[in-house]
């Protein structure tokens, strides 16, 4: 069963015709130029933006069909930026990822402990940086359980190592079944994943592993680069 | 409860009896000043004097006022929410004004002569008018100089609708005194059937009551929310509907109370956090305290009228707002 699908999605000015399958148990780099559509797929691909009965399906289930509420047990959904108005704690913005089980507490402080906000469990969110913000977007996205993961651009505002924690943490998730998509700009992070999917001007141009998708030829035509594969720094986590 | 650092577990009981404070003060002072044995006589008609001082001026002016408080308290808090920017309140974005100029067109028509109910209707009309026309000048989510524009731009508009009301046919002294009472807002010569008009504000703040929660999630995002399992979509509905009901009622039988919907909230939200389960109940209470106090001040100091009160002290308080933001 694909854990998602979506069949010839189209959203006028974003996205033209866009079909796309994944399996359960897979992690996935969504990449593609600036303006190309990557945010309005995962917005299609968490069923904010509606679209025609059946195009859009999580386990082979139209999402219309499931009700708001469970649709918050089966995907979370990371925005790009979050813009907060009012100063709840770190602690309440993450335990509102329990929301649609029943507003428990539930994975609530491990989550914490695991994006290193334990410390700021306590602070307003509206007082922190924008890299402290993502994560505890990250952190409310994991303690929904969900087993689909959508994140419009984890690892932009975050520093080295919370960038490769939240890496671990999603190979994490895909060996427990779970599915991520990660949008994604930084290509060489891509070729690390299971799955890239390549968008261009709301087309997808390509979806399969990284190094059969990410060739010098579409690298070129797509990203308008020049690749040059050559040893690099390697980052890990000790 | 380990969600919030600066809880304070003696807000909920201070406003009670603050409010118990104020309105035993509101019954009792006066041109005819009780003390308290006069006014448990009053209260059981065992006074004459007293018992027709209570009960046919103070304790509906009273209970007038603490529905009118909660009302306008609540519907801002519920506006903020909504539109995710603790600059909203009925007033600043035009609601009140739109539920003034319903009520003082029907007064101008002589509507109101048909039948007691069409004032509160003609209000929540105008209210709903205005509201319309807010969503239509301001998305959710939007910049606080867009949204405050649109509610500068609704405010001159639904204005020029009432001050026509008002210049036209000026010789009806009567009417036209009638028709000023909107205008400056206040609690003078409230009687028991402002009460009753009154009355779907309880209904309408019960019914806020259990949108505290998903309120919270909608308040940081509206997409957020529903991926985290909100109906949005009818949550905003139910919220947008409420906070309409509230000010046009409140309106309806006060008129224009300005900064209630502003300030109650805000200082609400320094003392207790930002959760909404909180400031809900908190809000009401809150809400009636403020309005109390605002006319209590008015009427020690020569009868200010309420709405020139809450103004005097919400107005630099807006400021002062306005300037921490900046």
């Amino acid at each position: 069963m694909n854990a998602l699908t979506l069949k010839n999605i189209t959203i006028p000015g974003r996205l033209e015709k866009v079909s796309l399958e994944l399996p359960a148990g897979a992690l996935v780099g969504l990449v593609g130029p600036n303006g190309a559509g990557k945010s309005t797929l995962l917005q299609v691909a968490a069923g904010l933006l509606p679209v025609a009965h059946d195009a859009a399906c999580w386990s082979g289930r139209p999402i219309p069909k499931i009700a708001i509420m469970e649709r918050g047990r089966c995907t979370a959904w990371v925005p790009q930026e979050a813009h907060f108005e009012f100063g709840f704690t770190v602690r309440a913005v993450v335990q509102q990822g329990r929301y649609a089980h029943g507003d428990d507490e539930t994975g609530v402080d491990a989550a914490l402990t695991r994006f290193d906000l334990t410390g700021l469990a306590r602070r307003p969110v509206n007082q922190l940086s924008g890299g402290e913000r993502q994560r505890v977007m990250l952190a409310r996205a994991y303690v929904t359980e969900a087993p689909l993961q959508l994140w419009d651009e984890p690892l932009a505002p975050l520093d080295p190592r919370h960038g490769l924690k939240v890496l671990a943490l999603a190979a994490e998730l895909k060996r427990a079944g779970g599915t991520v998509i990660m949008s994604l700009h930084d290509l060489r992070v891509a070729y690390y994943l299971d799955q890239v999917a390549v968008l261009s001007q709301g087309r997808l141009q390509a979806v399969g592993r990284p190094h059969d998708v990410l060739t010098a030829k579409l690298l070129h035509d797509v990203f308008g680069v020049k690749a040059e594969f050559v040893s690099s720094l390697i980052l890990k986590l000790p | 409860m380990v969600n919030h650092p600066k809880l304070q577990p003696w807000v909920l009981p201070a406003l009670v009896l603050v409010l118990l404070g104020l309105a035993f003060v509101s019954l009792t002072w006066g041109e005819l000043q009780l003390n308290g044995a006069q006014l448990w006589a009053g209260l059981r008609g065992q006074d004459e004097l007293a018992a027709t001082v209570i009960w046919q001026l103070r304790l509906p002016r009273l209970i007038t006022g603490m529905l009118v408080g909660a009302a306008l308290a609540s519907g801002g808090l519920v506006m903020q929410a909504y539109f995710r920017n603790s600059l909203a309140s009925p007033d600043l974005l035009g609601v009140s004004a739109g539920a003034a100029a319903g009520a003082v067109s029907a007064i101008v028509f002589g509507w109101t002569l048909v039948a007691i109910w069409v004032l509160p209707l003609a209000a929540v009309a105008g209210a709903v008018v205005a509201t319309i026309g807010v969503l239509m000048l301001a998305k959710r989510g939007a910049s606080s100089e867009r949204l405050l524009l649109a509610g500068v731009a609704l405010n001159a508009l639904l204005g020029a609708v009432t001050s026509y009301q008002l210049s036209h046919g000026v010789a009806l002294w009567e009417r036209n005194a009638q028709l000023l009472f909107w205008l400056l807002g206040g609690l003078e010569d409230r009687s028991w059937l402002h009460v009753m008009a009154a009355l779907p504000i309880v209904a309408a703040a019960a019914l806020l009551w259990p949108l505290g929660r998903p309120m919270d999630l909608l308040s940081l995002g509206e997409h957020e929310a529903q991926s985290l399992g909100v109906d949005v979509r009818g949550l905003r509905r139910r919220m947008l509907v409420l906070a309409t009901v509230l000010a046009a009622t409140a309106t309806a039988v006060a008129g224009v109370v300005g900064f209630v919907g502003l300030v109650v909230p805000h200082c609400l939200r320094l003392l207790v956090g930002p959760e909404h389960r909180r400031l809900v109940p908190l809000c009401i209470l809150g809400g009636a305290v403020f309005v109390l106090a605002c006319d209590l001040l008015g009427r020690m100091t020569g009868n200010l009228r309420l709405g020139i009160v809450t103004a005097l002290v919400g107005g630099p308080f807006f400021l002062w707002l306005l300037r921490k933001r900046a």
